[in-house]
């Protein structure tokens, strides 16, 4: 019964975009786009924030060559879902529970963001998100294309 | 005096010193982050209660620092 | 000035996170508001309270918010006195010195005129410093008729160790005026000479605070504080007597005004645990030591259970047990004759006691805007009721009656 119910919020949350497990994940295949990759948890409070402005990337910069892929780390799926549901993404989820990836990249704070440039080398990373500077990471992601 | 002078030095040491051996990773910190596993949750209890003890009773204060939860920013 | 005393002064306002710190947190440019009412009612015609408290918190972004609240206290009943009891009828002067009023024989002589508001704000701002650092300011002021109360904070609070450690650095300054009604009594003098003062006096009280947060793991963190504590001025109760009785029958001859230390050291270490179960439940245990140079050694056990259910309801037992010495010039009375010491008091607060809290929380997080909750304790005192040193007709007197008092809490939390 709750695995019907999860499918059916997966159906009509307000997702423009799929979950995907991480092991699907292809930062190579992103090759040519400036790719915004950010690792977030549902229970993190500056997460919740920064999502319409992550949306709002998507909107802003061409899809040929910008891209937002995001990594979720909760260790519950349900709690990620129940997020989504209420703040909804138009980009790129892999789901990470174990948090194996965030062990590889050594990740120090949540969130954390890396900003790809189209030759898939690391040029920024940012630890926190403050709305205060979202024109300065706007002008990074600008430079890069 | 002196035993408990010694008592406070030593857990003020104990304290400071050999931490780091403790904690979770940054993305590991789902169940800190809940309201209710905050040091500081139920503030206002702690508020009225620290009132009434202040009132009854010669100790008050020492309690409850800020910390743990969600670890972000 | 029963459950007067000061209002939730600066470093502990800042130690309980900017005073408001509900357990919802709300987002950038929403307001947290924490609404409370305590009722507190304590046995045998003594002390009951009423006190509706209002907080309000708004997230500036980023890490940093600004938080203000308000207190009413309003108190009526009667408080001892410090008297001890007697066979007879005794009279006593009101603090006013205008009146008095009878206590019957074998009661434990309480001062009726008892009626108080008090009027508390506190104001809160913490902004980060950078990712790892934050600063807290505080400000309170506090009001009621003969009292007077201001304090400013400070709290600096750096993470480490990828935020699984944060050390804490606080202080604060309070600076307290006393006016009591019918003026400061001279100390030691007897109550019935009615020899008063100035109409004021003040004291200040420094606070330092060093602590550290510890995450153990994903379900478990502990917390332990070191405080030392500078009070200096007036530190005595001006409606507080100490009886002089005759040493063979035990019957009061004389009330004199108390008189406590001018200064006050303290120092208190405190240390608290808390964990989520596998079954989501949670534990808290916390102790706190308190010692200081007028002798009062206090020992408190705090203990909670969370037991959570779904829909976000929790049932929440607790205990709670205090101890303490009495202070060094404590005395149940003073013998006729004997030379009367320089600091006195009588006052059952200061006297050896043992207190247990038992209580029991029912609440619900409706969702991330809004949580209720009901908290329902009883709280008991008991002390040496017949001391060696009695007297007399004092051997067959309660010397410190058990005081045991009901308290009845409401609160109800929402952003906005």
């Amino acid at each position: 019964m709750r695995k019907f119910v999860l499918l059916l919020l997966l159906v009509i949350s307000p997702l423009n975009a799929e979950i995907y497990n991480i092991d699907q994940l292809d930062l190579k295949g992103q090759a040519g786009k400036v790719v915004y990759l950010d690792f977030w948890a549902s229970w993190c409070k500056p997460c919740r924030e920064s999502f319409p402005w992550m949306n709002g990337l998507l909107t802003r910069y061409p899809a040929d060559k910008f891209t937002v892929i995001t990594i979720n780390l909760d260790a519950e799926t349900e709690e990620m879902h129940r997020f989504l549901e209420k703040i909804g993404a138009d980009f790129d989820i892999y789901h990470d529970p174990s948090g194996a990836i965030a062990e590889q990249f050594e990740l120090e704070g949540m969130p954390t963001s890396y900003l790809i440039d189209a030759n898939g080398k690391v040029v920024r990373k940012h630890i926190g998100f403050y709305t205060s500077k979202v024109g300065e990471y706007e002008r990074e992601i600008e430079e890069l294309l | 005096m002196t035993i408990r002078y010694q008592w406070l030095l030593l857990a003020s040491v104990l304290a400071l010193g050999g931490c780091s051996s403790l904690g979770v990773q940054p993305w590991e910190r789902n169940i800190l982050a809940r309201d209710d596993m905050l040091m500081d949750a139920d503030a206002l209890d702690l508020a009225f209660d620290e009132h009434i003890y202040f009132s009854k009773e010669a100790s008050s204060g020492g309690q409850g620092f800020a910390g743990g939860g969600c670890g972000c920013n | 000035m029963q459950l007067k005393g000061k209002k939730i002064t600066g470093l502990l306002s800042v130690a309980t996170c900017s005073l408001l710190c509900t357990p919802v947190q709300a987002d950038e440019g929403e307001w947290d508001i924490d609404a409370a009412v305590l009722y507190y009612a304590e046995d045998d015609g003594r002390v009951e309270a009423i006190e509706p408290v209002i907080s309000a918190k708004k997230d500036l972004g980023d890490e940093e918010s600004v938080s203000m609240k308000l207190v009413i206290d309003s108190l009526t009943g009667s408080s001892p006195n410090g008297a001890v009891p007697s066979t007879q009828v005794q009279t006593f002067i009101k603090p006013s010195g205008d009146s008095t009023y009878q206590v019957a024989p074998n009661e434990t002589p309480l001062d009726p005129s008892f009626k108080d508001t008090r009027v508390a704000y506190s104001m809160n701002w913490e902004k980060p410093y950078d990712r790892n650092n934050r600063r807290n300011y505080g400000f309170n002021i506090s009001k009621e008729y003969d009292f007077t109360s201001i304090s400013a904070n400070a709290l600096w609070q750096h993470d480490a160790n990828k935020k699984n450690t944060t050390y804490s650095y606080g202080f604060n300054l309070e600076f307290d005026e006393i006016e009591p009604v019918g003026d400061v009594p001279d100390p030691l003098t007897s109550m019935y000479d009615q020899m008063k003062g100035d109409s004021s006096d003040t004291r200040n009280v420094i606070d330092l605070l060093f602590g550290v947060t510890q995450v153990i793991d994903r379900t478990s963190l502990f917390q332990v504080n070191l405080t030392l504590s500078e009070s200096d001025g007036y530190m005595t109760d001006p409606y507080k007597i100490v009886s002089v009785v005759d040493d063979v029958s035990g019957e009061p001859v004389d009330q004199l005004y108390e008189n406590r230390p001018d200064s006050r050291s303290r120092q208190g270490l405190y240390g608290k645990y808390r964990k989520t179960l596998a079954n989501d439940d949670i534990f808290t245990a916390s102790y706190r030591y308190m010692t200081d140079d007028w002798g009062v050694d206090s020992n408190t056990f705090d203990f909670t259970y969370r037991f959570k259910f779904s829909n976000g309801y929790y049932l929440q037992p607790r205990l709670r047990l205090y101890d303490q010495t009495a202070a060094d010039f404590y005395a149940y009375f003073l013998l006729d004759g004997d030379p009367v010491p320089n600091e006195v008091s009588a006052d059952y607060r200061l006297g050896e006691m043992d207190t247990t809290t038992v209580g029991i929380k029912f609440g619900r997080e409706v969702d991330r805007q809004h949580s209720w909750s009901v908290r329902l304790e009883q709280y008991e005192q008991t002390g040496e009721s017949s001391p060696s040193e009695a007297v007399g007709q004092l051997r067959n007197q309660d010397l410190y009656p058990d005081v045991t008092a009901t308290i009845v809490q409401f609160s109800y939390a929402f952003i906005f």
